[in-house]
C-alpha cells in the first residue's frame, strides 16, 4: 500500500478505532509487549481515553492477524516471556493513512471552530444570560 | 505428530480449569494415543508440590509472579506470560441486594448485615490475596478509612470456601450471595458480576504502582514463616519443569496454549489472551 493508492473509504475511519493508530505510532517507536504498551499508551499525551487491558490485547491481536504488526515470544533472561509486537510495513503505511485522516479532522474542527467564533462575535451583547435586543 | 506411551504431567491453577480441559481437547486431536495426567489446585500449592518433590512437565498459574518467588530457577527454566483477568463482584439472581447493586454502591450493599459474601483463601489461592488488596485499593480510592478492616470483619471466613470450585459453586448454588472472582469465572458460569474500577481491580498494567501499594502476608514454603506479596496485574502464566520427561510434548503444548488455537480457547473461556 502506497499513499497515492489510499482511497476516499479508507480516510472514513471510525474514530473509535484510534486506539489502533496510537498503538501502531508508539510500536513505531519501539517494539513493545502488550503490558509495556498498556503503559505507554496511558502516558501519552494523545490518548482518546484509559486504554484497558482488553482492549490494547484484542487490538494487538486483529491487527497481528491483518498483518499490520507482527509478534514474536521473548524470552528474558529474568523474568518472564513476553509476545512482543513490531511495526510492519503495512502497518508503518496504515500509519500514514491515519495520520493524513487526522490531519483532515483536524482542518475541519478547526474550520468549525473559526466559524462558531465568527458566529459568537456576531451575537448580541447578553448581560446574565438575557438577550437585550 | 507425536505419539507417546507415556504421560504428559500438567499442574494447574483451579480457575484454568476449563481452559485446560479444552486445550488438551485439541491437543488430543494432534497427538494420537496421548497419555496424561492434569491436576488443578492453588496456585500456591501446586508451586509447593513441585517444591516438594512431586513430578510435572508444564505448570500453568494464576499469578506469573509465584514462578520467580518459588520456581525459577531450579525447577522451571521458561515461563510465559499467557493471560491477564480482573476480580470482580460475581453474585446470582436470588443474592440480596442483587436488583440495586452497581459500581458505585456496592460496598454498601456488601455491608449491609443480611448479605453475605466470600472470598478464597489467600494463603492457596491468588485471588484470595487478590481480593484482600481490591479491599485495601478499594479503601484509597474511595478515600473510606477502615473499609479494609470491615470488609474483612463482614466476609466469611476464607476457610469456608477456600479454592475457586468451593467458591463458585457455593455462589452457583446460592450458598452466599456476592464472591470475589475472576471476571472470566463469572462468564463461564453464565453469573452477573459488577465490574470494579480499574483502579483497584488489578486489571490495568498502567495502574501497577497504585496496586503495589497494596500487600498480603501469606504463609511461605517454610513452616511458620510468611511472605509479603504487593500488588499487580492479574496475569497467568505457563512453565515448563526443567526435568520434565516429555520436554517436545511439553513444548508442543505450551505452543499451542500460547499461539492462536490457544488465544481462542482462552476468549472462549472469558479471559485476556496475551
Amino acid at each position: 500500500m502506497n499513499e497515492e493508492k489510499i482511497s476516499e473509504s479508507e480516510l472514513t475511519i471510525p474514530i473509535e478505532r484510534s486506539i489502533q493508530a496510537e498503538l501502531l505510532l508508539l510500536l513505531g517507536q519501539r517494539p513493545s509487549h502488550g503490558y509495556e504498551l498498556i503503559q505507554r499508551l496511558n502516558e501519552v499525551d494523545f490518548k482518546s481515553g484509559e486504554a484497558d487491558a482488553a482492549t490494547v490485547y484484542r487490538n494487538l491481536r486483529r491487527m497481528d492477524k491483518e498483518g499490520l504488526i507482527k509478534s514474536h515470544w521473548e524470552v528474558g533472561e529474568s523474568g518472564p516471556g513476553r509476545r512482543l509486537y513490531k511495526l510492519t510495513f503495512q502497518g508503518e503505511a496504515s500509519l500514514k493513512v491515519w495520520a493524513k485522516y487526522i490531519a483532515q479532522q483536524k482542518a475541519k474542527l478547526e474550520n468549525f471552530l473559526q466559524a462558531y467564533f465568527q458566529f459568537e462575535e456576531s451575537l448580541p451583547e447578553k448581560k446574565d444570560g438575557v438577550n437585550l435586543t | 505428530m507425536i505419539c507417546s506411551q507415556k504421560g504428559l504431567r500438567i499442574i494447574y491453577a483451579g480457575a484454568l480449569q476449563q481452559v485446560m480441559e479444552k486445550c488438551l481437547e485439541h491437543f488430543s486431536l494432534q497427538n494420537s494415543g496421548l497419555k496424561f495426567e492434569m491436576k488443578g489446585v492453588g496456585s500456591r500449592e501446586g508451586a509447593e508440590r513441585l517444591l516438594s518433590g512431586e513430578k510435572y512437565d508444564i505448570i500453568a498459574l494464576a499469578d506469573q509472579a509465584l514462578f520467580a518467588e518459588l520456581l525459577v530457577p531450579e525447577l522451571v527454566g521458561k515461563y510465559f506470560v499467557f493471560a491477564a483477568d480482573q476480580i470482580v463482584i460475581a453474585y446470582n439472581h436470588s443474592s440480596r441486594g442483587s436488583q440495586e447493586i452497581t459500581q458505585e454502591n456496592w460496598v454498601d450493599i456488601l455491608l449491609k448485615p443480611q448479605v453475605s459474601f466470600a472470598r478464597s483463601d489467600h494463603h492457596l489461592v491468588p485471588r484470595g490475596y487478590r481480593t484482600l488488596m481490591v479491599w485495601q485499593l478499594a479503601e484509597k480510592f474511595y478515600d473510606r478509612p477502615g473499609l479494609n478492616s470491615t470488609m474483612q470483619a463482614a466476609c466469611m471466613p476464607y476457610s469456608t470456601y477456600p479454592k475457586s470450585l468451593d467458591l463458585s459453586s457455593a455462589l452457583f448454588k446460592g450458598n452466599v450471595d456476592y464472591a470475589f472472582l475472576y471476571s472470566s469465572e463469572a462468564k463461564q458460569l453464565g453469573l452477573p458480576y459488577i465490574v470494579l474500577p480499574s483502579k483497584i481491580n488489578l486489571s490495568n498494567p498502567a495502574y501497577a504502582n497504585f496496586y503495589d501499594q497494596a500487600s498480603v502476608k501469606v504463609e511461605s514454603k517454610i513452616p511458620g514463616k510468611s511472605v509479603i506479596i504487593h500488588g499487580n496485574p492479574i496475569e497467568f502464566a505457563v512453565g515448563l519443569a526443567k526435568d520434565s520427561q516429555h520436554p517436545e510434548l511439553a513444548q508442543s503444548f505450551v505452543d499451542l496454549l500460547t499461539g492462536s488455537e490457544g488465544s481462542s480457547i482462552l476468549e472462549e473461556c472469558g479471559l485476556i489472551s496475551c
